[in-house]
């Protein structure tokens, strides 16, 4: 070899260790802080609240995945879909008709919550003045609460099911949005609302003290569950093992108890992407 | 009476063996040592509560950042973070407080640029006193926690900057708390030493009055306390020693009265015996000179005994006059080789002795000393005169002069009979001789000589063998 092509040899690894140095130190870096999987939670309830529901279900899918993954929510439904928008989330958990609208952001279901009907229904107080929903049987000063706008279940379904009995909530009721289901339910249990609109998880996962002071006066017919969806820059490998390990849940020797949190008993069912084309807002 | 403060012991202590310093200095150093110990407790204890407190504040601060960052952390709602952590950098201590996710995201810092920060949540520090020197931040953390799982940390820093003021400012007034006992604890123990000791020092004052001879001095009665029976106490003795001492008096003036006669009636009959013997044979002699019938050589025989026994008369009332009327000395300084060599130059001329025995003299060179000369040329004369009187017709005598410190020892030694023992305690006496015709007044008079030059007259003899007087002069001047 000559001593020209050992001088180029020698410029080109001097030129190249301090890249190499320079990647060994990020990929330390990056052991250190390993990116973390966001897993963002429409705020259907008090952040802690929630973050009392999904924690287990983050750390277990930590565990499948080999990566930790992130609890998120967001103050309320029209931040937590601007960060959806902005694919601030690799994994989100809403409502049929949000995720309709995610969609378009790129966010694809891979499972939703398997079992129950997912419904809407309205809730008075025991001891209320609503006894029915019939139209003239309404006192004229009725006030009606819901978490958000966006709550589908909680909000459009009732509301839709509200019309189909004739009752237009917006013009014929004082209508008061809370901002969380939880606080929807605390506002009709303390008295400042007559009725609200919610979803049967939400009111399971009230005190019995306060379920016991409540009643649900009607529910909506079912539309698809709560889905959980990915982005779709997420690697189709992580995204299958994501979807295996949702739907296997229910079979993990933990899974009952991580299910039993977050008040779903059956826990998750592979879902095709099509079930929530008929949604409507 | 007078009579002489026998003791060496100066009257004034050391101003440092005084009981009034050690009172003081003992009563400052109390005070010094309990004050520095309570102000080193208080400090401690002070030191451990401000810091507990601090910690306490911190650990509470941290926990209600905590339980009201929770939501709004699981939320990332920036704002309300954003909110919580500027108020809780309005509280005085807070250096800095941080909110930060589970990823290590810093979401909200009271300081600027650390908002989007990454950090390392596994280094995060939660400091316990005592700090490093130089760390003026107490740093805390609380962990965010859902159950068991931890969602987020809170974290805070606390200046110790006013707690260590504070230590500071308690330690200073502990100083000056130190300091003030210092004075007021010495002012306390000088005016408790001045009450102490002023009968002390008034008891000192009149016991060296006392010791001068003034026994009329008496000492103030201060107060009912230890001093004070002390001081009544010294004044009744002082009372005793003075009656004693007027008892005394007279008791002495009585003997001395009564000496003085018996020393007239014993120096009377001392010269009624000495002048009785020569009075008689004058007196017989005249009676015989005016006998018409005595011969011519009896005449001359009576004639000479008239004149010896008159000359002898005239003798013994010279010495007489010698011993009663010693004039004062005239201390001056001399020297004595010279007085001796005078003296015997005297003696060796006079007829009157014969030049049979031999004078050995031994001087040091500088034999100077404080004496009046007349007199002690006497002194030598006299005791020349009684060893060759002692020796006979041969004989040997030493005089040696030696100067030892600042007094020169003066022997006067011959070989001649020698004194019996029982003589020598008496020799000194008036009228006590033992040779016959001798006045018995030299000695004495050498002795009355020894006495006005602070001096004594020692005499050592052995019978047949010889005597030795001695005595010793001052080299310098009283």
């Amino acid at each position: 070899m000559s001593v020209k092509k050992i001088k180029q040899a020698l410029s080109i690894a001097f030129l190249l260790i301090p890249i190499f140095v320079w990647s060994m130190s990020s990929a330390v870096a990056s052991d250190v802080h390993p990116k973390h999987l966001r897993f963002g939670v429409l705020p259907l309830q008090s952040p802690t609240k929630l973050a009392s529901m999904f924690l287990p279900l983050a750390g277990y899918l930590t565990d499948q995945l080999g990566k930790p993954v992130q609890f998120v929510t967001s103050p309320n439904f029209s931040t937590f879909m601007a960060r959806v928008e902005k694919g601030e989330y690799d994994l989100i958990y809403l409502n049929p008709m949000l995720y309709r609208r995610s969609r378009t952001y790129g966010y694809r279901a891979i499972v939703s919550v398997a079992g129950e009907p997912f419904t809407g229904i309205l809730v008075v107080r025991k001891d209320g003045r609503i006894k029915s929903l019939a139209n003239d049987l309404l006192p004229k000063d009725v006030r009606i609460g819901f978490p958000d706008p966006d709550a589908f279940a909680a909000t459009v379904m009732t509301k839709q099911y509200l019309e189909t009995l004739g009752i237009e909530a917006d013009k014929r009721m004082q209508v008061q949005y809370f901002g969380s289901q939880d606080s929807a339910l605390l506002a009709l249990y303390s008295g400042l609302v007559d009725i609200i609109g919610t979803w049967r998880p939400s009111l399971r996962s009230m005190p019995k003290d306060i379920q016991d002071k409540l009643t649900i006066i009607a529910e909506t017919p079912p539309q698809p569950q709560m889905p959980i969806a990915v982005i779709n820059t997420m690697p189709d490998s992580e995204r299958e093992l994501l979807r295996s390990a949702l739907a296997e849940l229910h079979h993990h020797k933990d899974g009952e108890r991580i299910l039993r949190r977050m008040g779903f008993k059956q826990g998750f069912a592979k879902i095709n992407d099509r079930a929530y084309m008929d949604v409507t807002e | 009476m007078n009579q002489t403060f026998a003791s060496t012991a100066p009257l004034q202590p050391n101003f440092f063996h005084t009981l009034r310093t050690r009172l003081i200095f003992s009563v400052a150093m109390v005070h010094v040592v309990l004050m520095g110990f309570f102000t080193w407790e208080a400090v401690d204890r002070q030191s451990h509560d401000l810091r507990q407190e601090l910690y306490n504040k911190g650990n509470s601060l941290a926990s209600l950042m905590a339980v009201a960052t929770t939501n709004a952390l699981l939320a990332e709602d920036l704002a309300s973070l954003a909110e919580i952590t500027r108020r809780v950098g309005r509280q005085v201590e807070v250096v800095y407080g941080e909110i930060v996710d589970i990823r290590g995201n810093v979401m909200a810092s009271t300081r600027d640029g650390n908002i989007g920060e990454v950090i390392d949540t596994s280094t995060l520090l939660h400091d316990s006193f005592p700090l490093d020197e130089t760390d003026l931040v107490l740093d805390l953390y609380e962990t965010l926690n859902i159950g068991d799982r931890t969602v987020g940390y809170v974290m805070i820093g606390l200046s110790t900057q006013g707690l260590n003021n504070a230590l500071v400012d308690t330690r200073n007034k502990g100083i000056r708390a130190i300091v003030l006992a210092l004075i007021i604890g010495s002012v306390v123990a000088w005016l408790l030493s001045m009450t102490l000791t002023r009968n002390l020092h008034e008891l000192t004052q009149a016991a060296g009055r006392i010791g001068g001879g003034d026994l009329s001095v008496r000492v103030t009665e201060h107060g009912k306390d230890e001093t004070g029976v002390l001081a009544r106490a010294f004044n009744l003795m002082v009372q005793s020693l003075h009656r004693s001492a007027r008892e005394i008096e007279k008791e002495h003036k009585k003997r001395t009265d009564a000496e003085r006669l018996a020393c007239v009636g014993e120096m009377a009959a001392s010269i009624a015996h000495e002048i009785r013997n020569p009075m008689a044979a004058l007196i017989n002699s005249v009676k015989l000179l005016d006998n018409q019938q005595l011969l011519a050589s009896d005449r001359s025989e009576v004639t000479n005994i008239v004149n010896m026994e008159s000359q002898r008369l005239q003798r013994i009332l010279n010495d007489f006059l010698a011993f009663s009327r010693l004039p004062k000395s005239q201390i001056e300084q001399q020297n004595l080789a010279d007085i001796i060599n005078e003296t015997l130059h005297l003696i060796l001329h006079d007829p009157i002795y014969k030049p049979s025995f031999s004078i050995n003299t031994s001087f040091d060179e500088e034999l100077n000393c404080y004496c009046d000369r007349d007199q002690i040329r006497q002194v030598f004369f006299n005791l020349v005169i009684n060893a060759l009187q002692a020796m006979g017709d041969e004989g040997s005598l030493t005089i040696t002069a030696r100067v030892e410190g600042h007094q020169v020892n003066i022997h006067v030694e011959d070989n001649g009979k020698g004194i019996a023992e029982p003589m020598i305690s008496e020799i000194t006496k008036p009228f006590v001789t033992g040779r016959k015709g001798g006045t018995g007044l030299g000695l004495s008079v050498v002795q009355r000589i020894l006495v006005q030059h602070d001096s004594t007259l020692t005499i050592t003899s052995e019978p047949g063998k010889g005597t030795r007087a001695s005595f010793e002069l001052m080299t310098i001047k009283e």
